[in-house]
Formats: structure tokens, C-alpha cells, sequence
């Protein structure tokens, strides 16, 4: 069993995508093979240098970073949606992989799971 | 249809009853799962899911009671209800022991719902041969 779970919301509107991520680490936790992709508005949840104390929420950063800590084979972002929201490698985390087709990804996976 | 191709499902519901279709559509599918002779592994709320547990809703009487509906489908079947500790704490959704811990001055959850951790889902992936998700959408 391979699972993908798809994150295509940005990281402080909405709880689905924490919730999402939360799954991931679950998974990995019971050494689960699980990538994370990443598409959508959801590629900012990858930005480098958030500052979220003024919307007192916790930065995203700390747990994309410690995903590959926590056993998460690979964090994948999705090529276009990077270039319509500006980012690339230089101002994106480290270890984050470009997916040119993310289709191929979902096929390469048993299971998928949506972010809400 | 033939045996082999009977499905063992884990359902994961993360709409909320009244915000969203989520958990009517969910119950409608698993419904016409069971008819079909396919058999449901769990139903695992999760996110604003949780608030298909509550035993506190009380929607008018000319409108279905999605809470009562599930908690009767779920018994009727023997199919385990699971909402996520995290996400039902966060909202609102305790049961005795939860209630006991952190000191609040109620508990709420609806019978046959259990309170438990992520790994109820993890199994439920590995257990089940479709794990199909019921989100608010939108």
C-alpha cells in the first residue's frame, strides 16, 4: 500500500490541509509508504519565511520541514501551479521534489486522499 | 454479481451534517453498499465530520436527523462509528472519559460512536479494499 495525500488548499483560510497533514504523519507513524503533493493554492503551504503571528496561527513550515524526520517518503509540488503562484526552488523549502505530471504520481500510488 | 467482486469499504466522512451533503451522501452509499452485499469495515469522522457525533443537535422535527440516522445504521449493521480524538476535541466532542480529563462540564458523544486516534483510520486503509472519502467540497 502506497498513499498520496493531495493538498490543494492554501495553508491559513482553511483546517483541511493541517488535518491532511496530520494523516500523513499518522501513516508514516505506522511506517506506511505516504508521499504528500502538493497543488493548487496548496504550493504556498511550501513558501519559505511565512510569518503567521500577526493572523496567531503556527507557521507550516516547522511541520513540512519535519516530514522527512517523520518518515514521509517524498513531498512532491506540482510544476504549474508553482509558476502561477510565483515559486520556485529558491524560495521554496528544501527536499521538495517538482512533479511536471501529477496524474503520473496519482497513478503511481494505490491509495489517494484529498485534503476536504 | 460475482463474489470477487464484493468490496470490504472504510468510509471517512470530513463535511459537517447541516453545512454540508457529506454525511446524508455517505449514508446513502453505505446503504446501497450493504444492499448490494458489499460489508463496511468503519466509518471514521474526521475534521468537521465529528459533528455527525454529537448527540447534542436537534435539527426541526420535519428535517432528518443525520446524527440519529447514522447512530441507528451503524447499530442496525454492527459497523464501528469512530470520530477522530483530535479533530472532535478541537470541536467540542467528548465522551465521559475526554470530559473527565480536561475538566469540562459536559460530555456529548452519540451511541455507537467511539472517540479514538488516527491509527483507526490507518487500519481502516489497510483492513478495507476501498476506503472511499465524503468531503464538504466546495
Amino acid at each position: 500500500m502506497s498513499t498520496l495525500i493531495v493538498i490543494d488548499q492554501s495553508p491559513y483560510g482553511t483546517w483541511e490541509g493541517r488535518e491532511a497533514l496530520d494523516m500523513t504523519f499518522s501513516l508514516a507513524a505506522f511506517d506506511q509508504s505516504v508521499s504528500l503533493l502538493f497543488t493548487g493554492a496548496g504550493v504556498n503551504w511550501l513558501r519559505k519565511a511565512q510569518t503567521t503571528s500577526k493572523i496567531e496561527q503556527k507557521s507550516v513550515e516547522k511541520n513540512i520541514s519535519a516530514a522527512p524526520i517523520f518518515g514521509v517518503k517524498a513531498i512532491y509540488a506540482d510544476a504549474k501551479a508553482c509558476v502561477q503562484y510565483g515559486l520556485g526552488l529558491d524560495n521554496m523549502l528544501a527536499g521538495v521534489a517538482m512533479a511536471e505530471n501529477s496524474a503520473e504520481l496519482l497513478h503511481e500510488h494505490t491509495h489517494t486522499a484529498f485534503a476536504g | 454479481m460475482a463474489a470477487t467482486s464484493l468490496q470490504n469499504y472504510t468510509l471517512v466522512i470530513t463535511g459537517a451534517p447541516y453545512s454540508s451533503q457529506a454525511p446524508q451522501t455517505a449514508l446513502l452509499f453505505a446503504r446501497a453498499a450493504i444492499a448490494a452485499g458489499h460489508t463496511l469495515d468503519r466509518v471514521f469522522l474526521y475534521g468537521d465530520g465529528v459533528h455527525l457525533a454529537s448527540s447534542l443537535s436537534a435539527p426541526p422535527s420535519d428535517e432528518t436527523h443525520w446524527a440519529k440516522e447514522w447512530a441507528r445504521f451503524l447499530k442496525d449493521n454492527a459497523v464501528p462509528g469512530v470520530a477522530c480524538i483530535a479533530s472532535a476535541l478541537r470541536r467540542g466532542l467528548v465522551n465521559e472519559s475526554e470530559k473527565k480529563r480536561y475538566e469540562l462540564p459536559a460530555s456529548n458523544l452519540l451511541e455507537p460512536f467511539i472517540i479514538a486516534g488516527l491509527g483507526e483510520w490507518v487500519e481502516g486503509t489497510m483492513a478495507s479494499s476501498r476506503v472511499i472519502y465524503f468531503h464538504a467540497g466546495g
